[in-house]
């Protein structure tokens, strides 16, 4: 009788205690989470639904018209198409040349070591770098270094190809320099998931007769299938992400043929549209979420498991 | 011992006076001169001020022109905006203007005696809704300008007329040379195309009628404008990576010792791509063809200058500055230094004799202008402007997409100017 208050008042102690240290490691970066990301968030949410231009004081509501807008502009449309062709090629050309240069990579080939860093390099180099050697030294139409390199097998007609100001070719050009960069990313994913694989398993299955491409199709790559994941995962993410290649090299030109959504959102800021750029921060957050969402569950169930 | 004390406090108050002339607290100045020889001017400028108001803790800095077109608006809507800030004449200004965001510099105008050294024109450039908000500082023209030892070798002469200036594509694509050079992947260097072409085919008023939002895009007038840019088109008048390049990269065809490039529709400003004095022997200009000779002649003079942000902190200082750079003196260092030309009146004549292209362009360029613009993109609307200028760029790629890029402008010319 006598011992049951005391032992609520332990409850509760334990309970409060719990939540003080749990707020002691949690509160800090919560409360920069709260300030810096979810209320920009709602606060973006809010601003969709407005005429705002940056400037005045007020915000009008206009409900979904911007929305209804978005569907009805080409750039919008132009910018969803570039940004679906970004996905595909994300994830199909990195993955497979990721991988490969893992296999390869892995076994005892010479240099391995200093491929390993030339690989990598890109990535250590911050993207503006990339878009603008790219952009000058590669893509210029007179001088860069593709046009003078197929100059030496088409002659000078190799001069008129505008890598970056042909329509056709644009969005083409900007995923191509980004992919370059992509490669030893998932290069790096692929030698790290490689090292868990157990090797007693693949002598074991070499010891059954299993060799070269069969070895890799049916024990390799299964065993890698969580890497494989996490990098498609990784790859939309950064294809929807994809800005600031694109505003450097190209800003979205010619006439918005390889405009993606980012920068279509950039140049909207830019235009005094800010309710109408908020709108496509949120259809770019909506399609982000569902891959987030996917990758979060890719992430704990290994951690389960 | 009261004289004593009288002279005592003469001088302090002298001296007070002293400090207070040469100025205290802060100035922050915003610039976008970031070209090579405007910025030098600009410093220079600065310096000059700080020497004139030591006391002032002077804050300058020099923005990406690109960028600045961006960043201003942070400025803006920052509540601790820098103080004074370059900017357009035109819609631009008025855009700020009509939203609050600049001060009212009327007692700037007043106490210089502005209003009676600025002509009539260039003080309704500077006001919105019937205040002084903006001072202009210089102004130049937008001609075709050419390679002038080139032009010599081949014996081609300035074009006055649209036949000429055809004439003048087809000899100098036979020379092998890209007659017209443009750079377009920052866009605006089109507006200049369409705004002159508009102007030439349907007038002025016209012009101002389309950038006002009032004519829609695919009036037939406007579409007969196309029909003129096609013809230039149609005879490869033009560089076919101008959507690849920028203004500079596009000027570096023309100023190459072998000149890729004959002509090129662009302001004054391109003079300074020119170095060691090359553009002496080599850059000229003249006026755009004339199309219709009923018609009355419209040029561009984009007009440069100073505004204060409504939220600025040092607003006296920020004055003082405005004074200083509007000043006949200044004015005329700028004349000397940039060749521009400057918005005051009084501005010492021989100067501009000295300098041979200012005498050109007033004798053949501003001087017979029945109307001045200051520039598509400064005009019209900063979103129309975008848009505008995009279409552009389509129609140039692909031309038989008229209809659809004009279509498309009337859409969004119909929701910005509703």
């Amino acid at each position: 009788m006598v011992q049951a208050p005391v032992r609520t008042v332990n409850r509760q102690q334990r309970a409060f205690n719990q939540f003080i240290t749990i707020m002691s490691f949690l509160g800090v970066p919560l409360l920069l989470y709260t300030v810096w990301v979810i209320y920009p968030t709602f606060q973006t949410l809010l601003l969709s639904t407005t005429d705002w231009d940056g400037l005045s004081d007020t915000w009008n509501s206009v409900g979904f018209a911007n929305f209804e807008r978005l569907w009805s502009e080409e750039p919008f449309r132009k910018s969803i198409v570039n940004n679906i062709i970004w996905i595909i090629v994300f994830i199909t050309i990195p993955p497979a040349a990721g991988l490969g240069l893992a296999m390869v990579l892995n076994t005892d080939v010479k240099f391995d070591r200093f491929l390993k860093i030339a690989y990598y390099l890109p990535l250590v180099l911050a993207t503006v770098v990339t878009a603008l050697v790219w952009a000058q030294g590669i893509y210029n139409p007179r001088s860069g270094l593709l046009n003078t390199f197929l100059s030496l097998f088409i002659g000078n007609k190799a001069f008129e190809i505008q890598w970056l100001g042909d329509p056709n070719l644009a969005i083409f050009s900007v995923i191509a320099a980004a992919v370059w960069r992509q490669v030893g990313y998932v290069m790096i994913l692929y030698l790290a998931g490689l090292k868990t694989v157990d090797q007693e398993v693949l002598e074991a299955a070499k010891m059954d007769g299993a060799e070269g491409w069969t070895l890799f199709r049916y024990m390799v790559f299964p065993m890698l299938a969580p890497v494989t994941t996490i990098v498609v995962v990784i790859s939309v993410i950064d294809s929807l992400r994809s800005f600031d290649m694109v505003n450097i090299m190209t800003r979205g030109n010619p006439f918005d043929s390889s405009n993606v959504l980012a920068n279509y959102m950039y140049l909207s800021f830019e235009d005094y549209r800010m309710g109408y750029a908020a709108s496509i921060a949120v259809v770019l957050f909506a399609i982000s979420l569902i891959f987030i969402f996917l990758y979060l569950r890719e992430v704990m169930k290994q951690e389960e498991s | 011992m009261k004289k004593w004390l009288l002279v005592a406090l003469g001088a302090v108050v002298a001296g007070a006076a002293a400090v207070m002339a040469q100025g205290g607290g802060n100035l922050v100045y915003n610039s976008q001169a970031s070209d090579p020889a405007p910025r030098k001017f600009d410093e220079e400028q600065v310096a000059l001020f700080k020497k004139a108001y030591p006391g002032i803790n002077f804050t300058h800095n020099t923005v990406d022109i690109e960028g600045f077109k961006t960043a201003i608006r942070t400025y803006l809507a920052s509540d601790n905006p820098p103080d004074v800030l370059t900017w357009y004449a035109g819609n631009r200004m008025r855009a700020f203007a009509e939203r609050g965001l600049a001060a009212d510099i009327g007692d700037v105008w007043n106490k210089n005696g502005w209003t009676k050294t600025f002509p009539k024109g260039m003080q309704e450039l500077s006001k919105s809704d019937g205040k002084f908000v903006f001072v202009p500082t210089n102004y130049y023209w937008w001609a075709m300008y050419y390679r002038k030892d080139l032009f010599a070798k081949l014996g081609l002469k300035e074009a006055q007329t649209w036949t000429q200036l055809l004439t003048l594509c087809d000899k100098l694509n036979a020379a092998g040379v890209t007659p017209m050079v443009t750079g377009s992947k920052f866009l605006w260097p089109l507006g200049g195309w369409f705004d002159f072409l508009n102007m030439r085919v349907n007038g002025p008023k016209f012009h101002f009628d389309v950038t006002d939002g009032k004519i829609p895009y695919t009036d037939a007038r406007v579409r007969k404008v196309f029909t003129y840019w096609k013809q230039l088109m149609d005879r490869k008048c033009f560089n076919s990576d101008s959507a690849s390049l920028d203004w500079h990269e596009a000027a570096a065809l023309m100023t190459a010792n072998e000149p890729k490039g004959g002509m090129f529709l662009i302001g004054d400003f391109v003079r300074d791509q020119w170095k060691d004095g090359l553009e002496k022997t080599q850059l000229d200009f003249f006026r755009f063809p004339i199309i219709d000779s009923k018609i009355p002649v419209g040029e561009e003079a984009p007009t440069d200058g100073y505004f204060l942000p409504a939220k600025a902190k040092n607003l006296e200082n920020a004055k003082l500055f405005l004074g200083f750079i509007g000043s006949k003196e200044q004015m005329e260092k700028g004349v000397k230094e940039l060749g521009r030309l400057a918005p005051r009146s009084d501005v010492d004549a021989s100067l501009y004799a000295s300098k041979p292209q200012i005498a050109k362009a007033q004798a053949t360029i501003i001087g017979k202008a029945d109307a001045i613009a200051q520039f598509y993109d400064r005009d019209t609307d900063p979103e129309m402007a975008n848009i505008g200028m995009k279409g552009f760029q389509e129609f140039m790629s692909n031309p038989a997409q008229l209809d659809n890029i004009l279509k498309r402008l009337e859409v969004a010319r119909k929701r910005i100017f509703q």
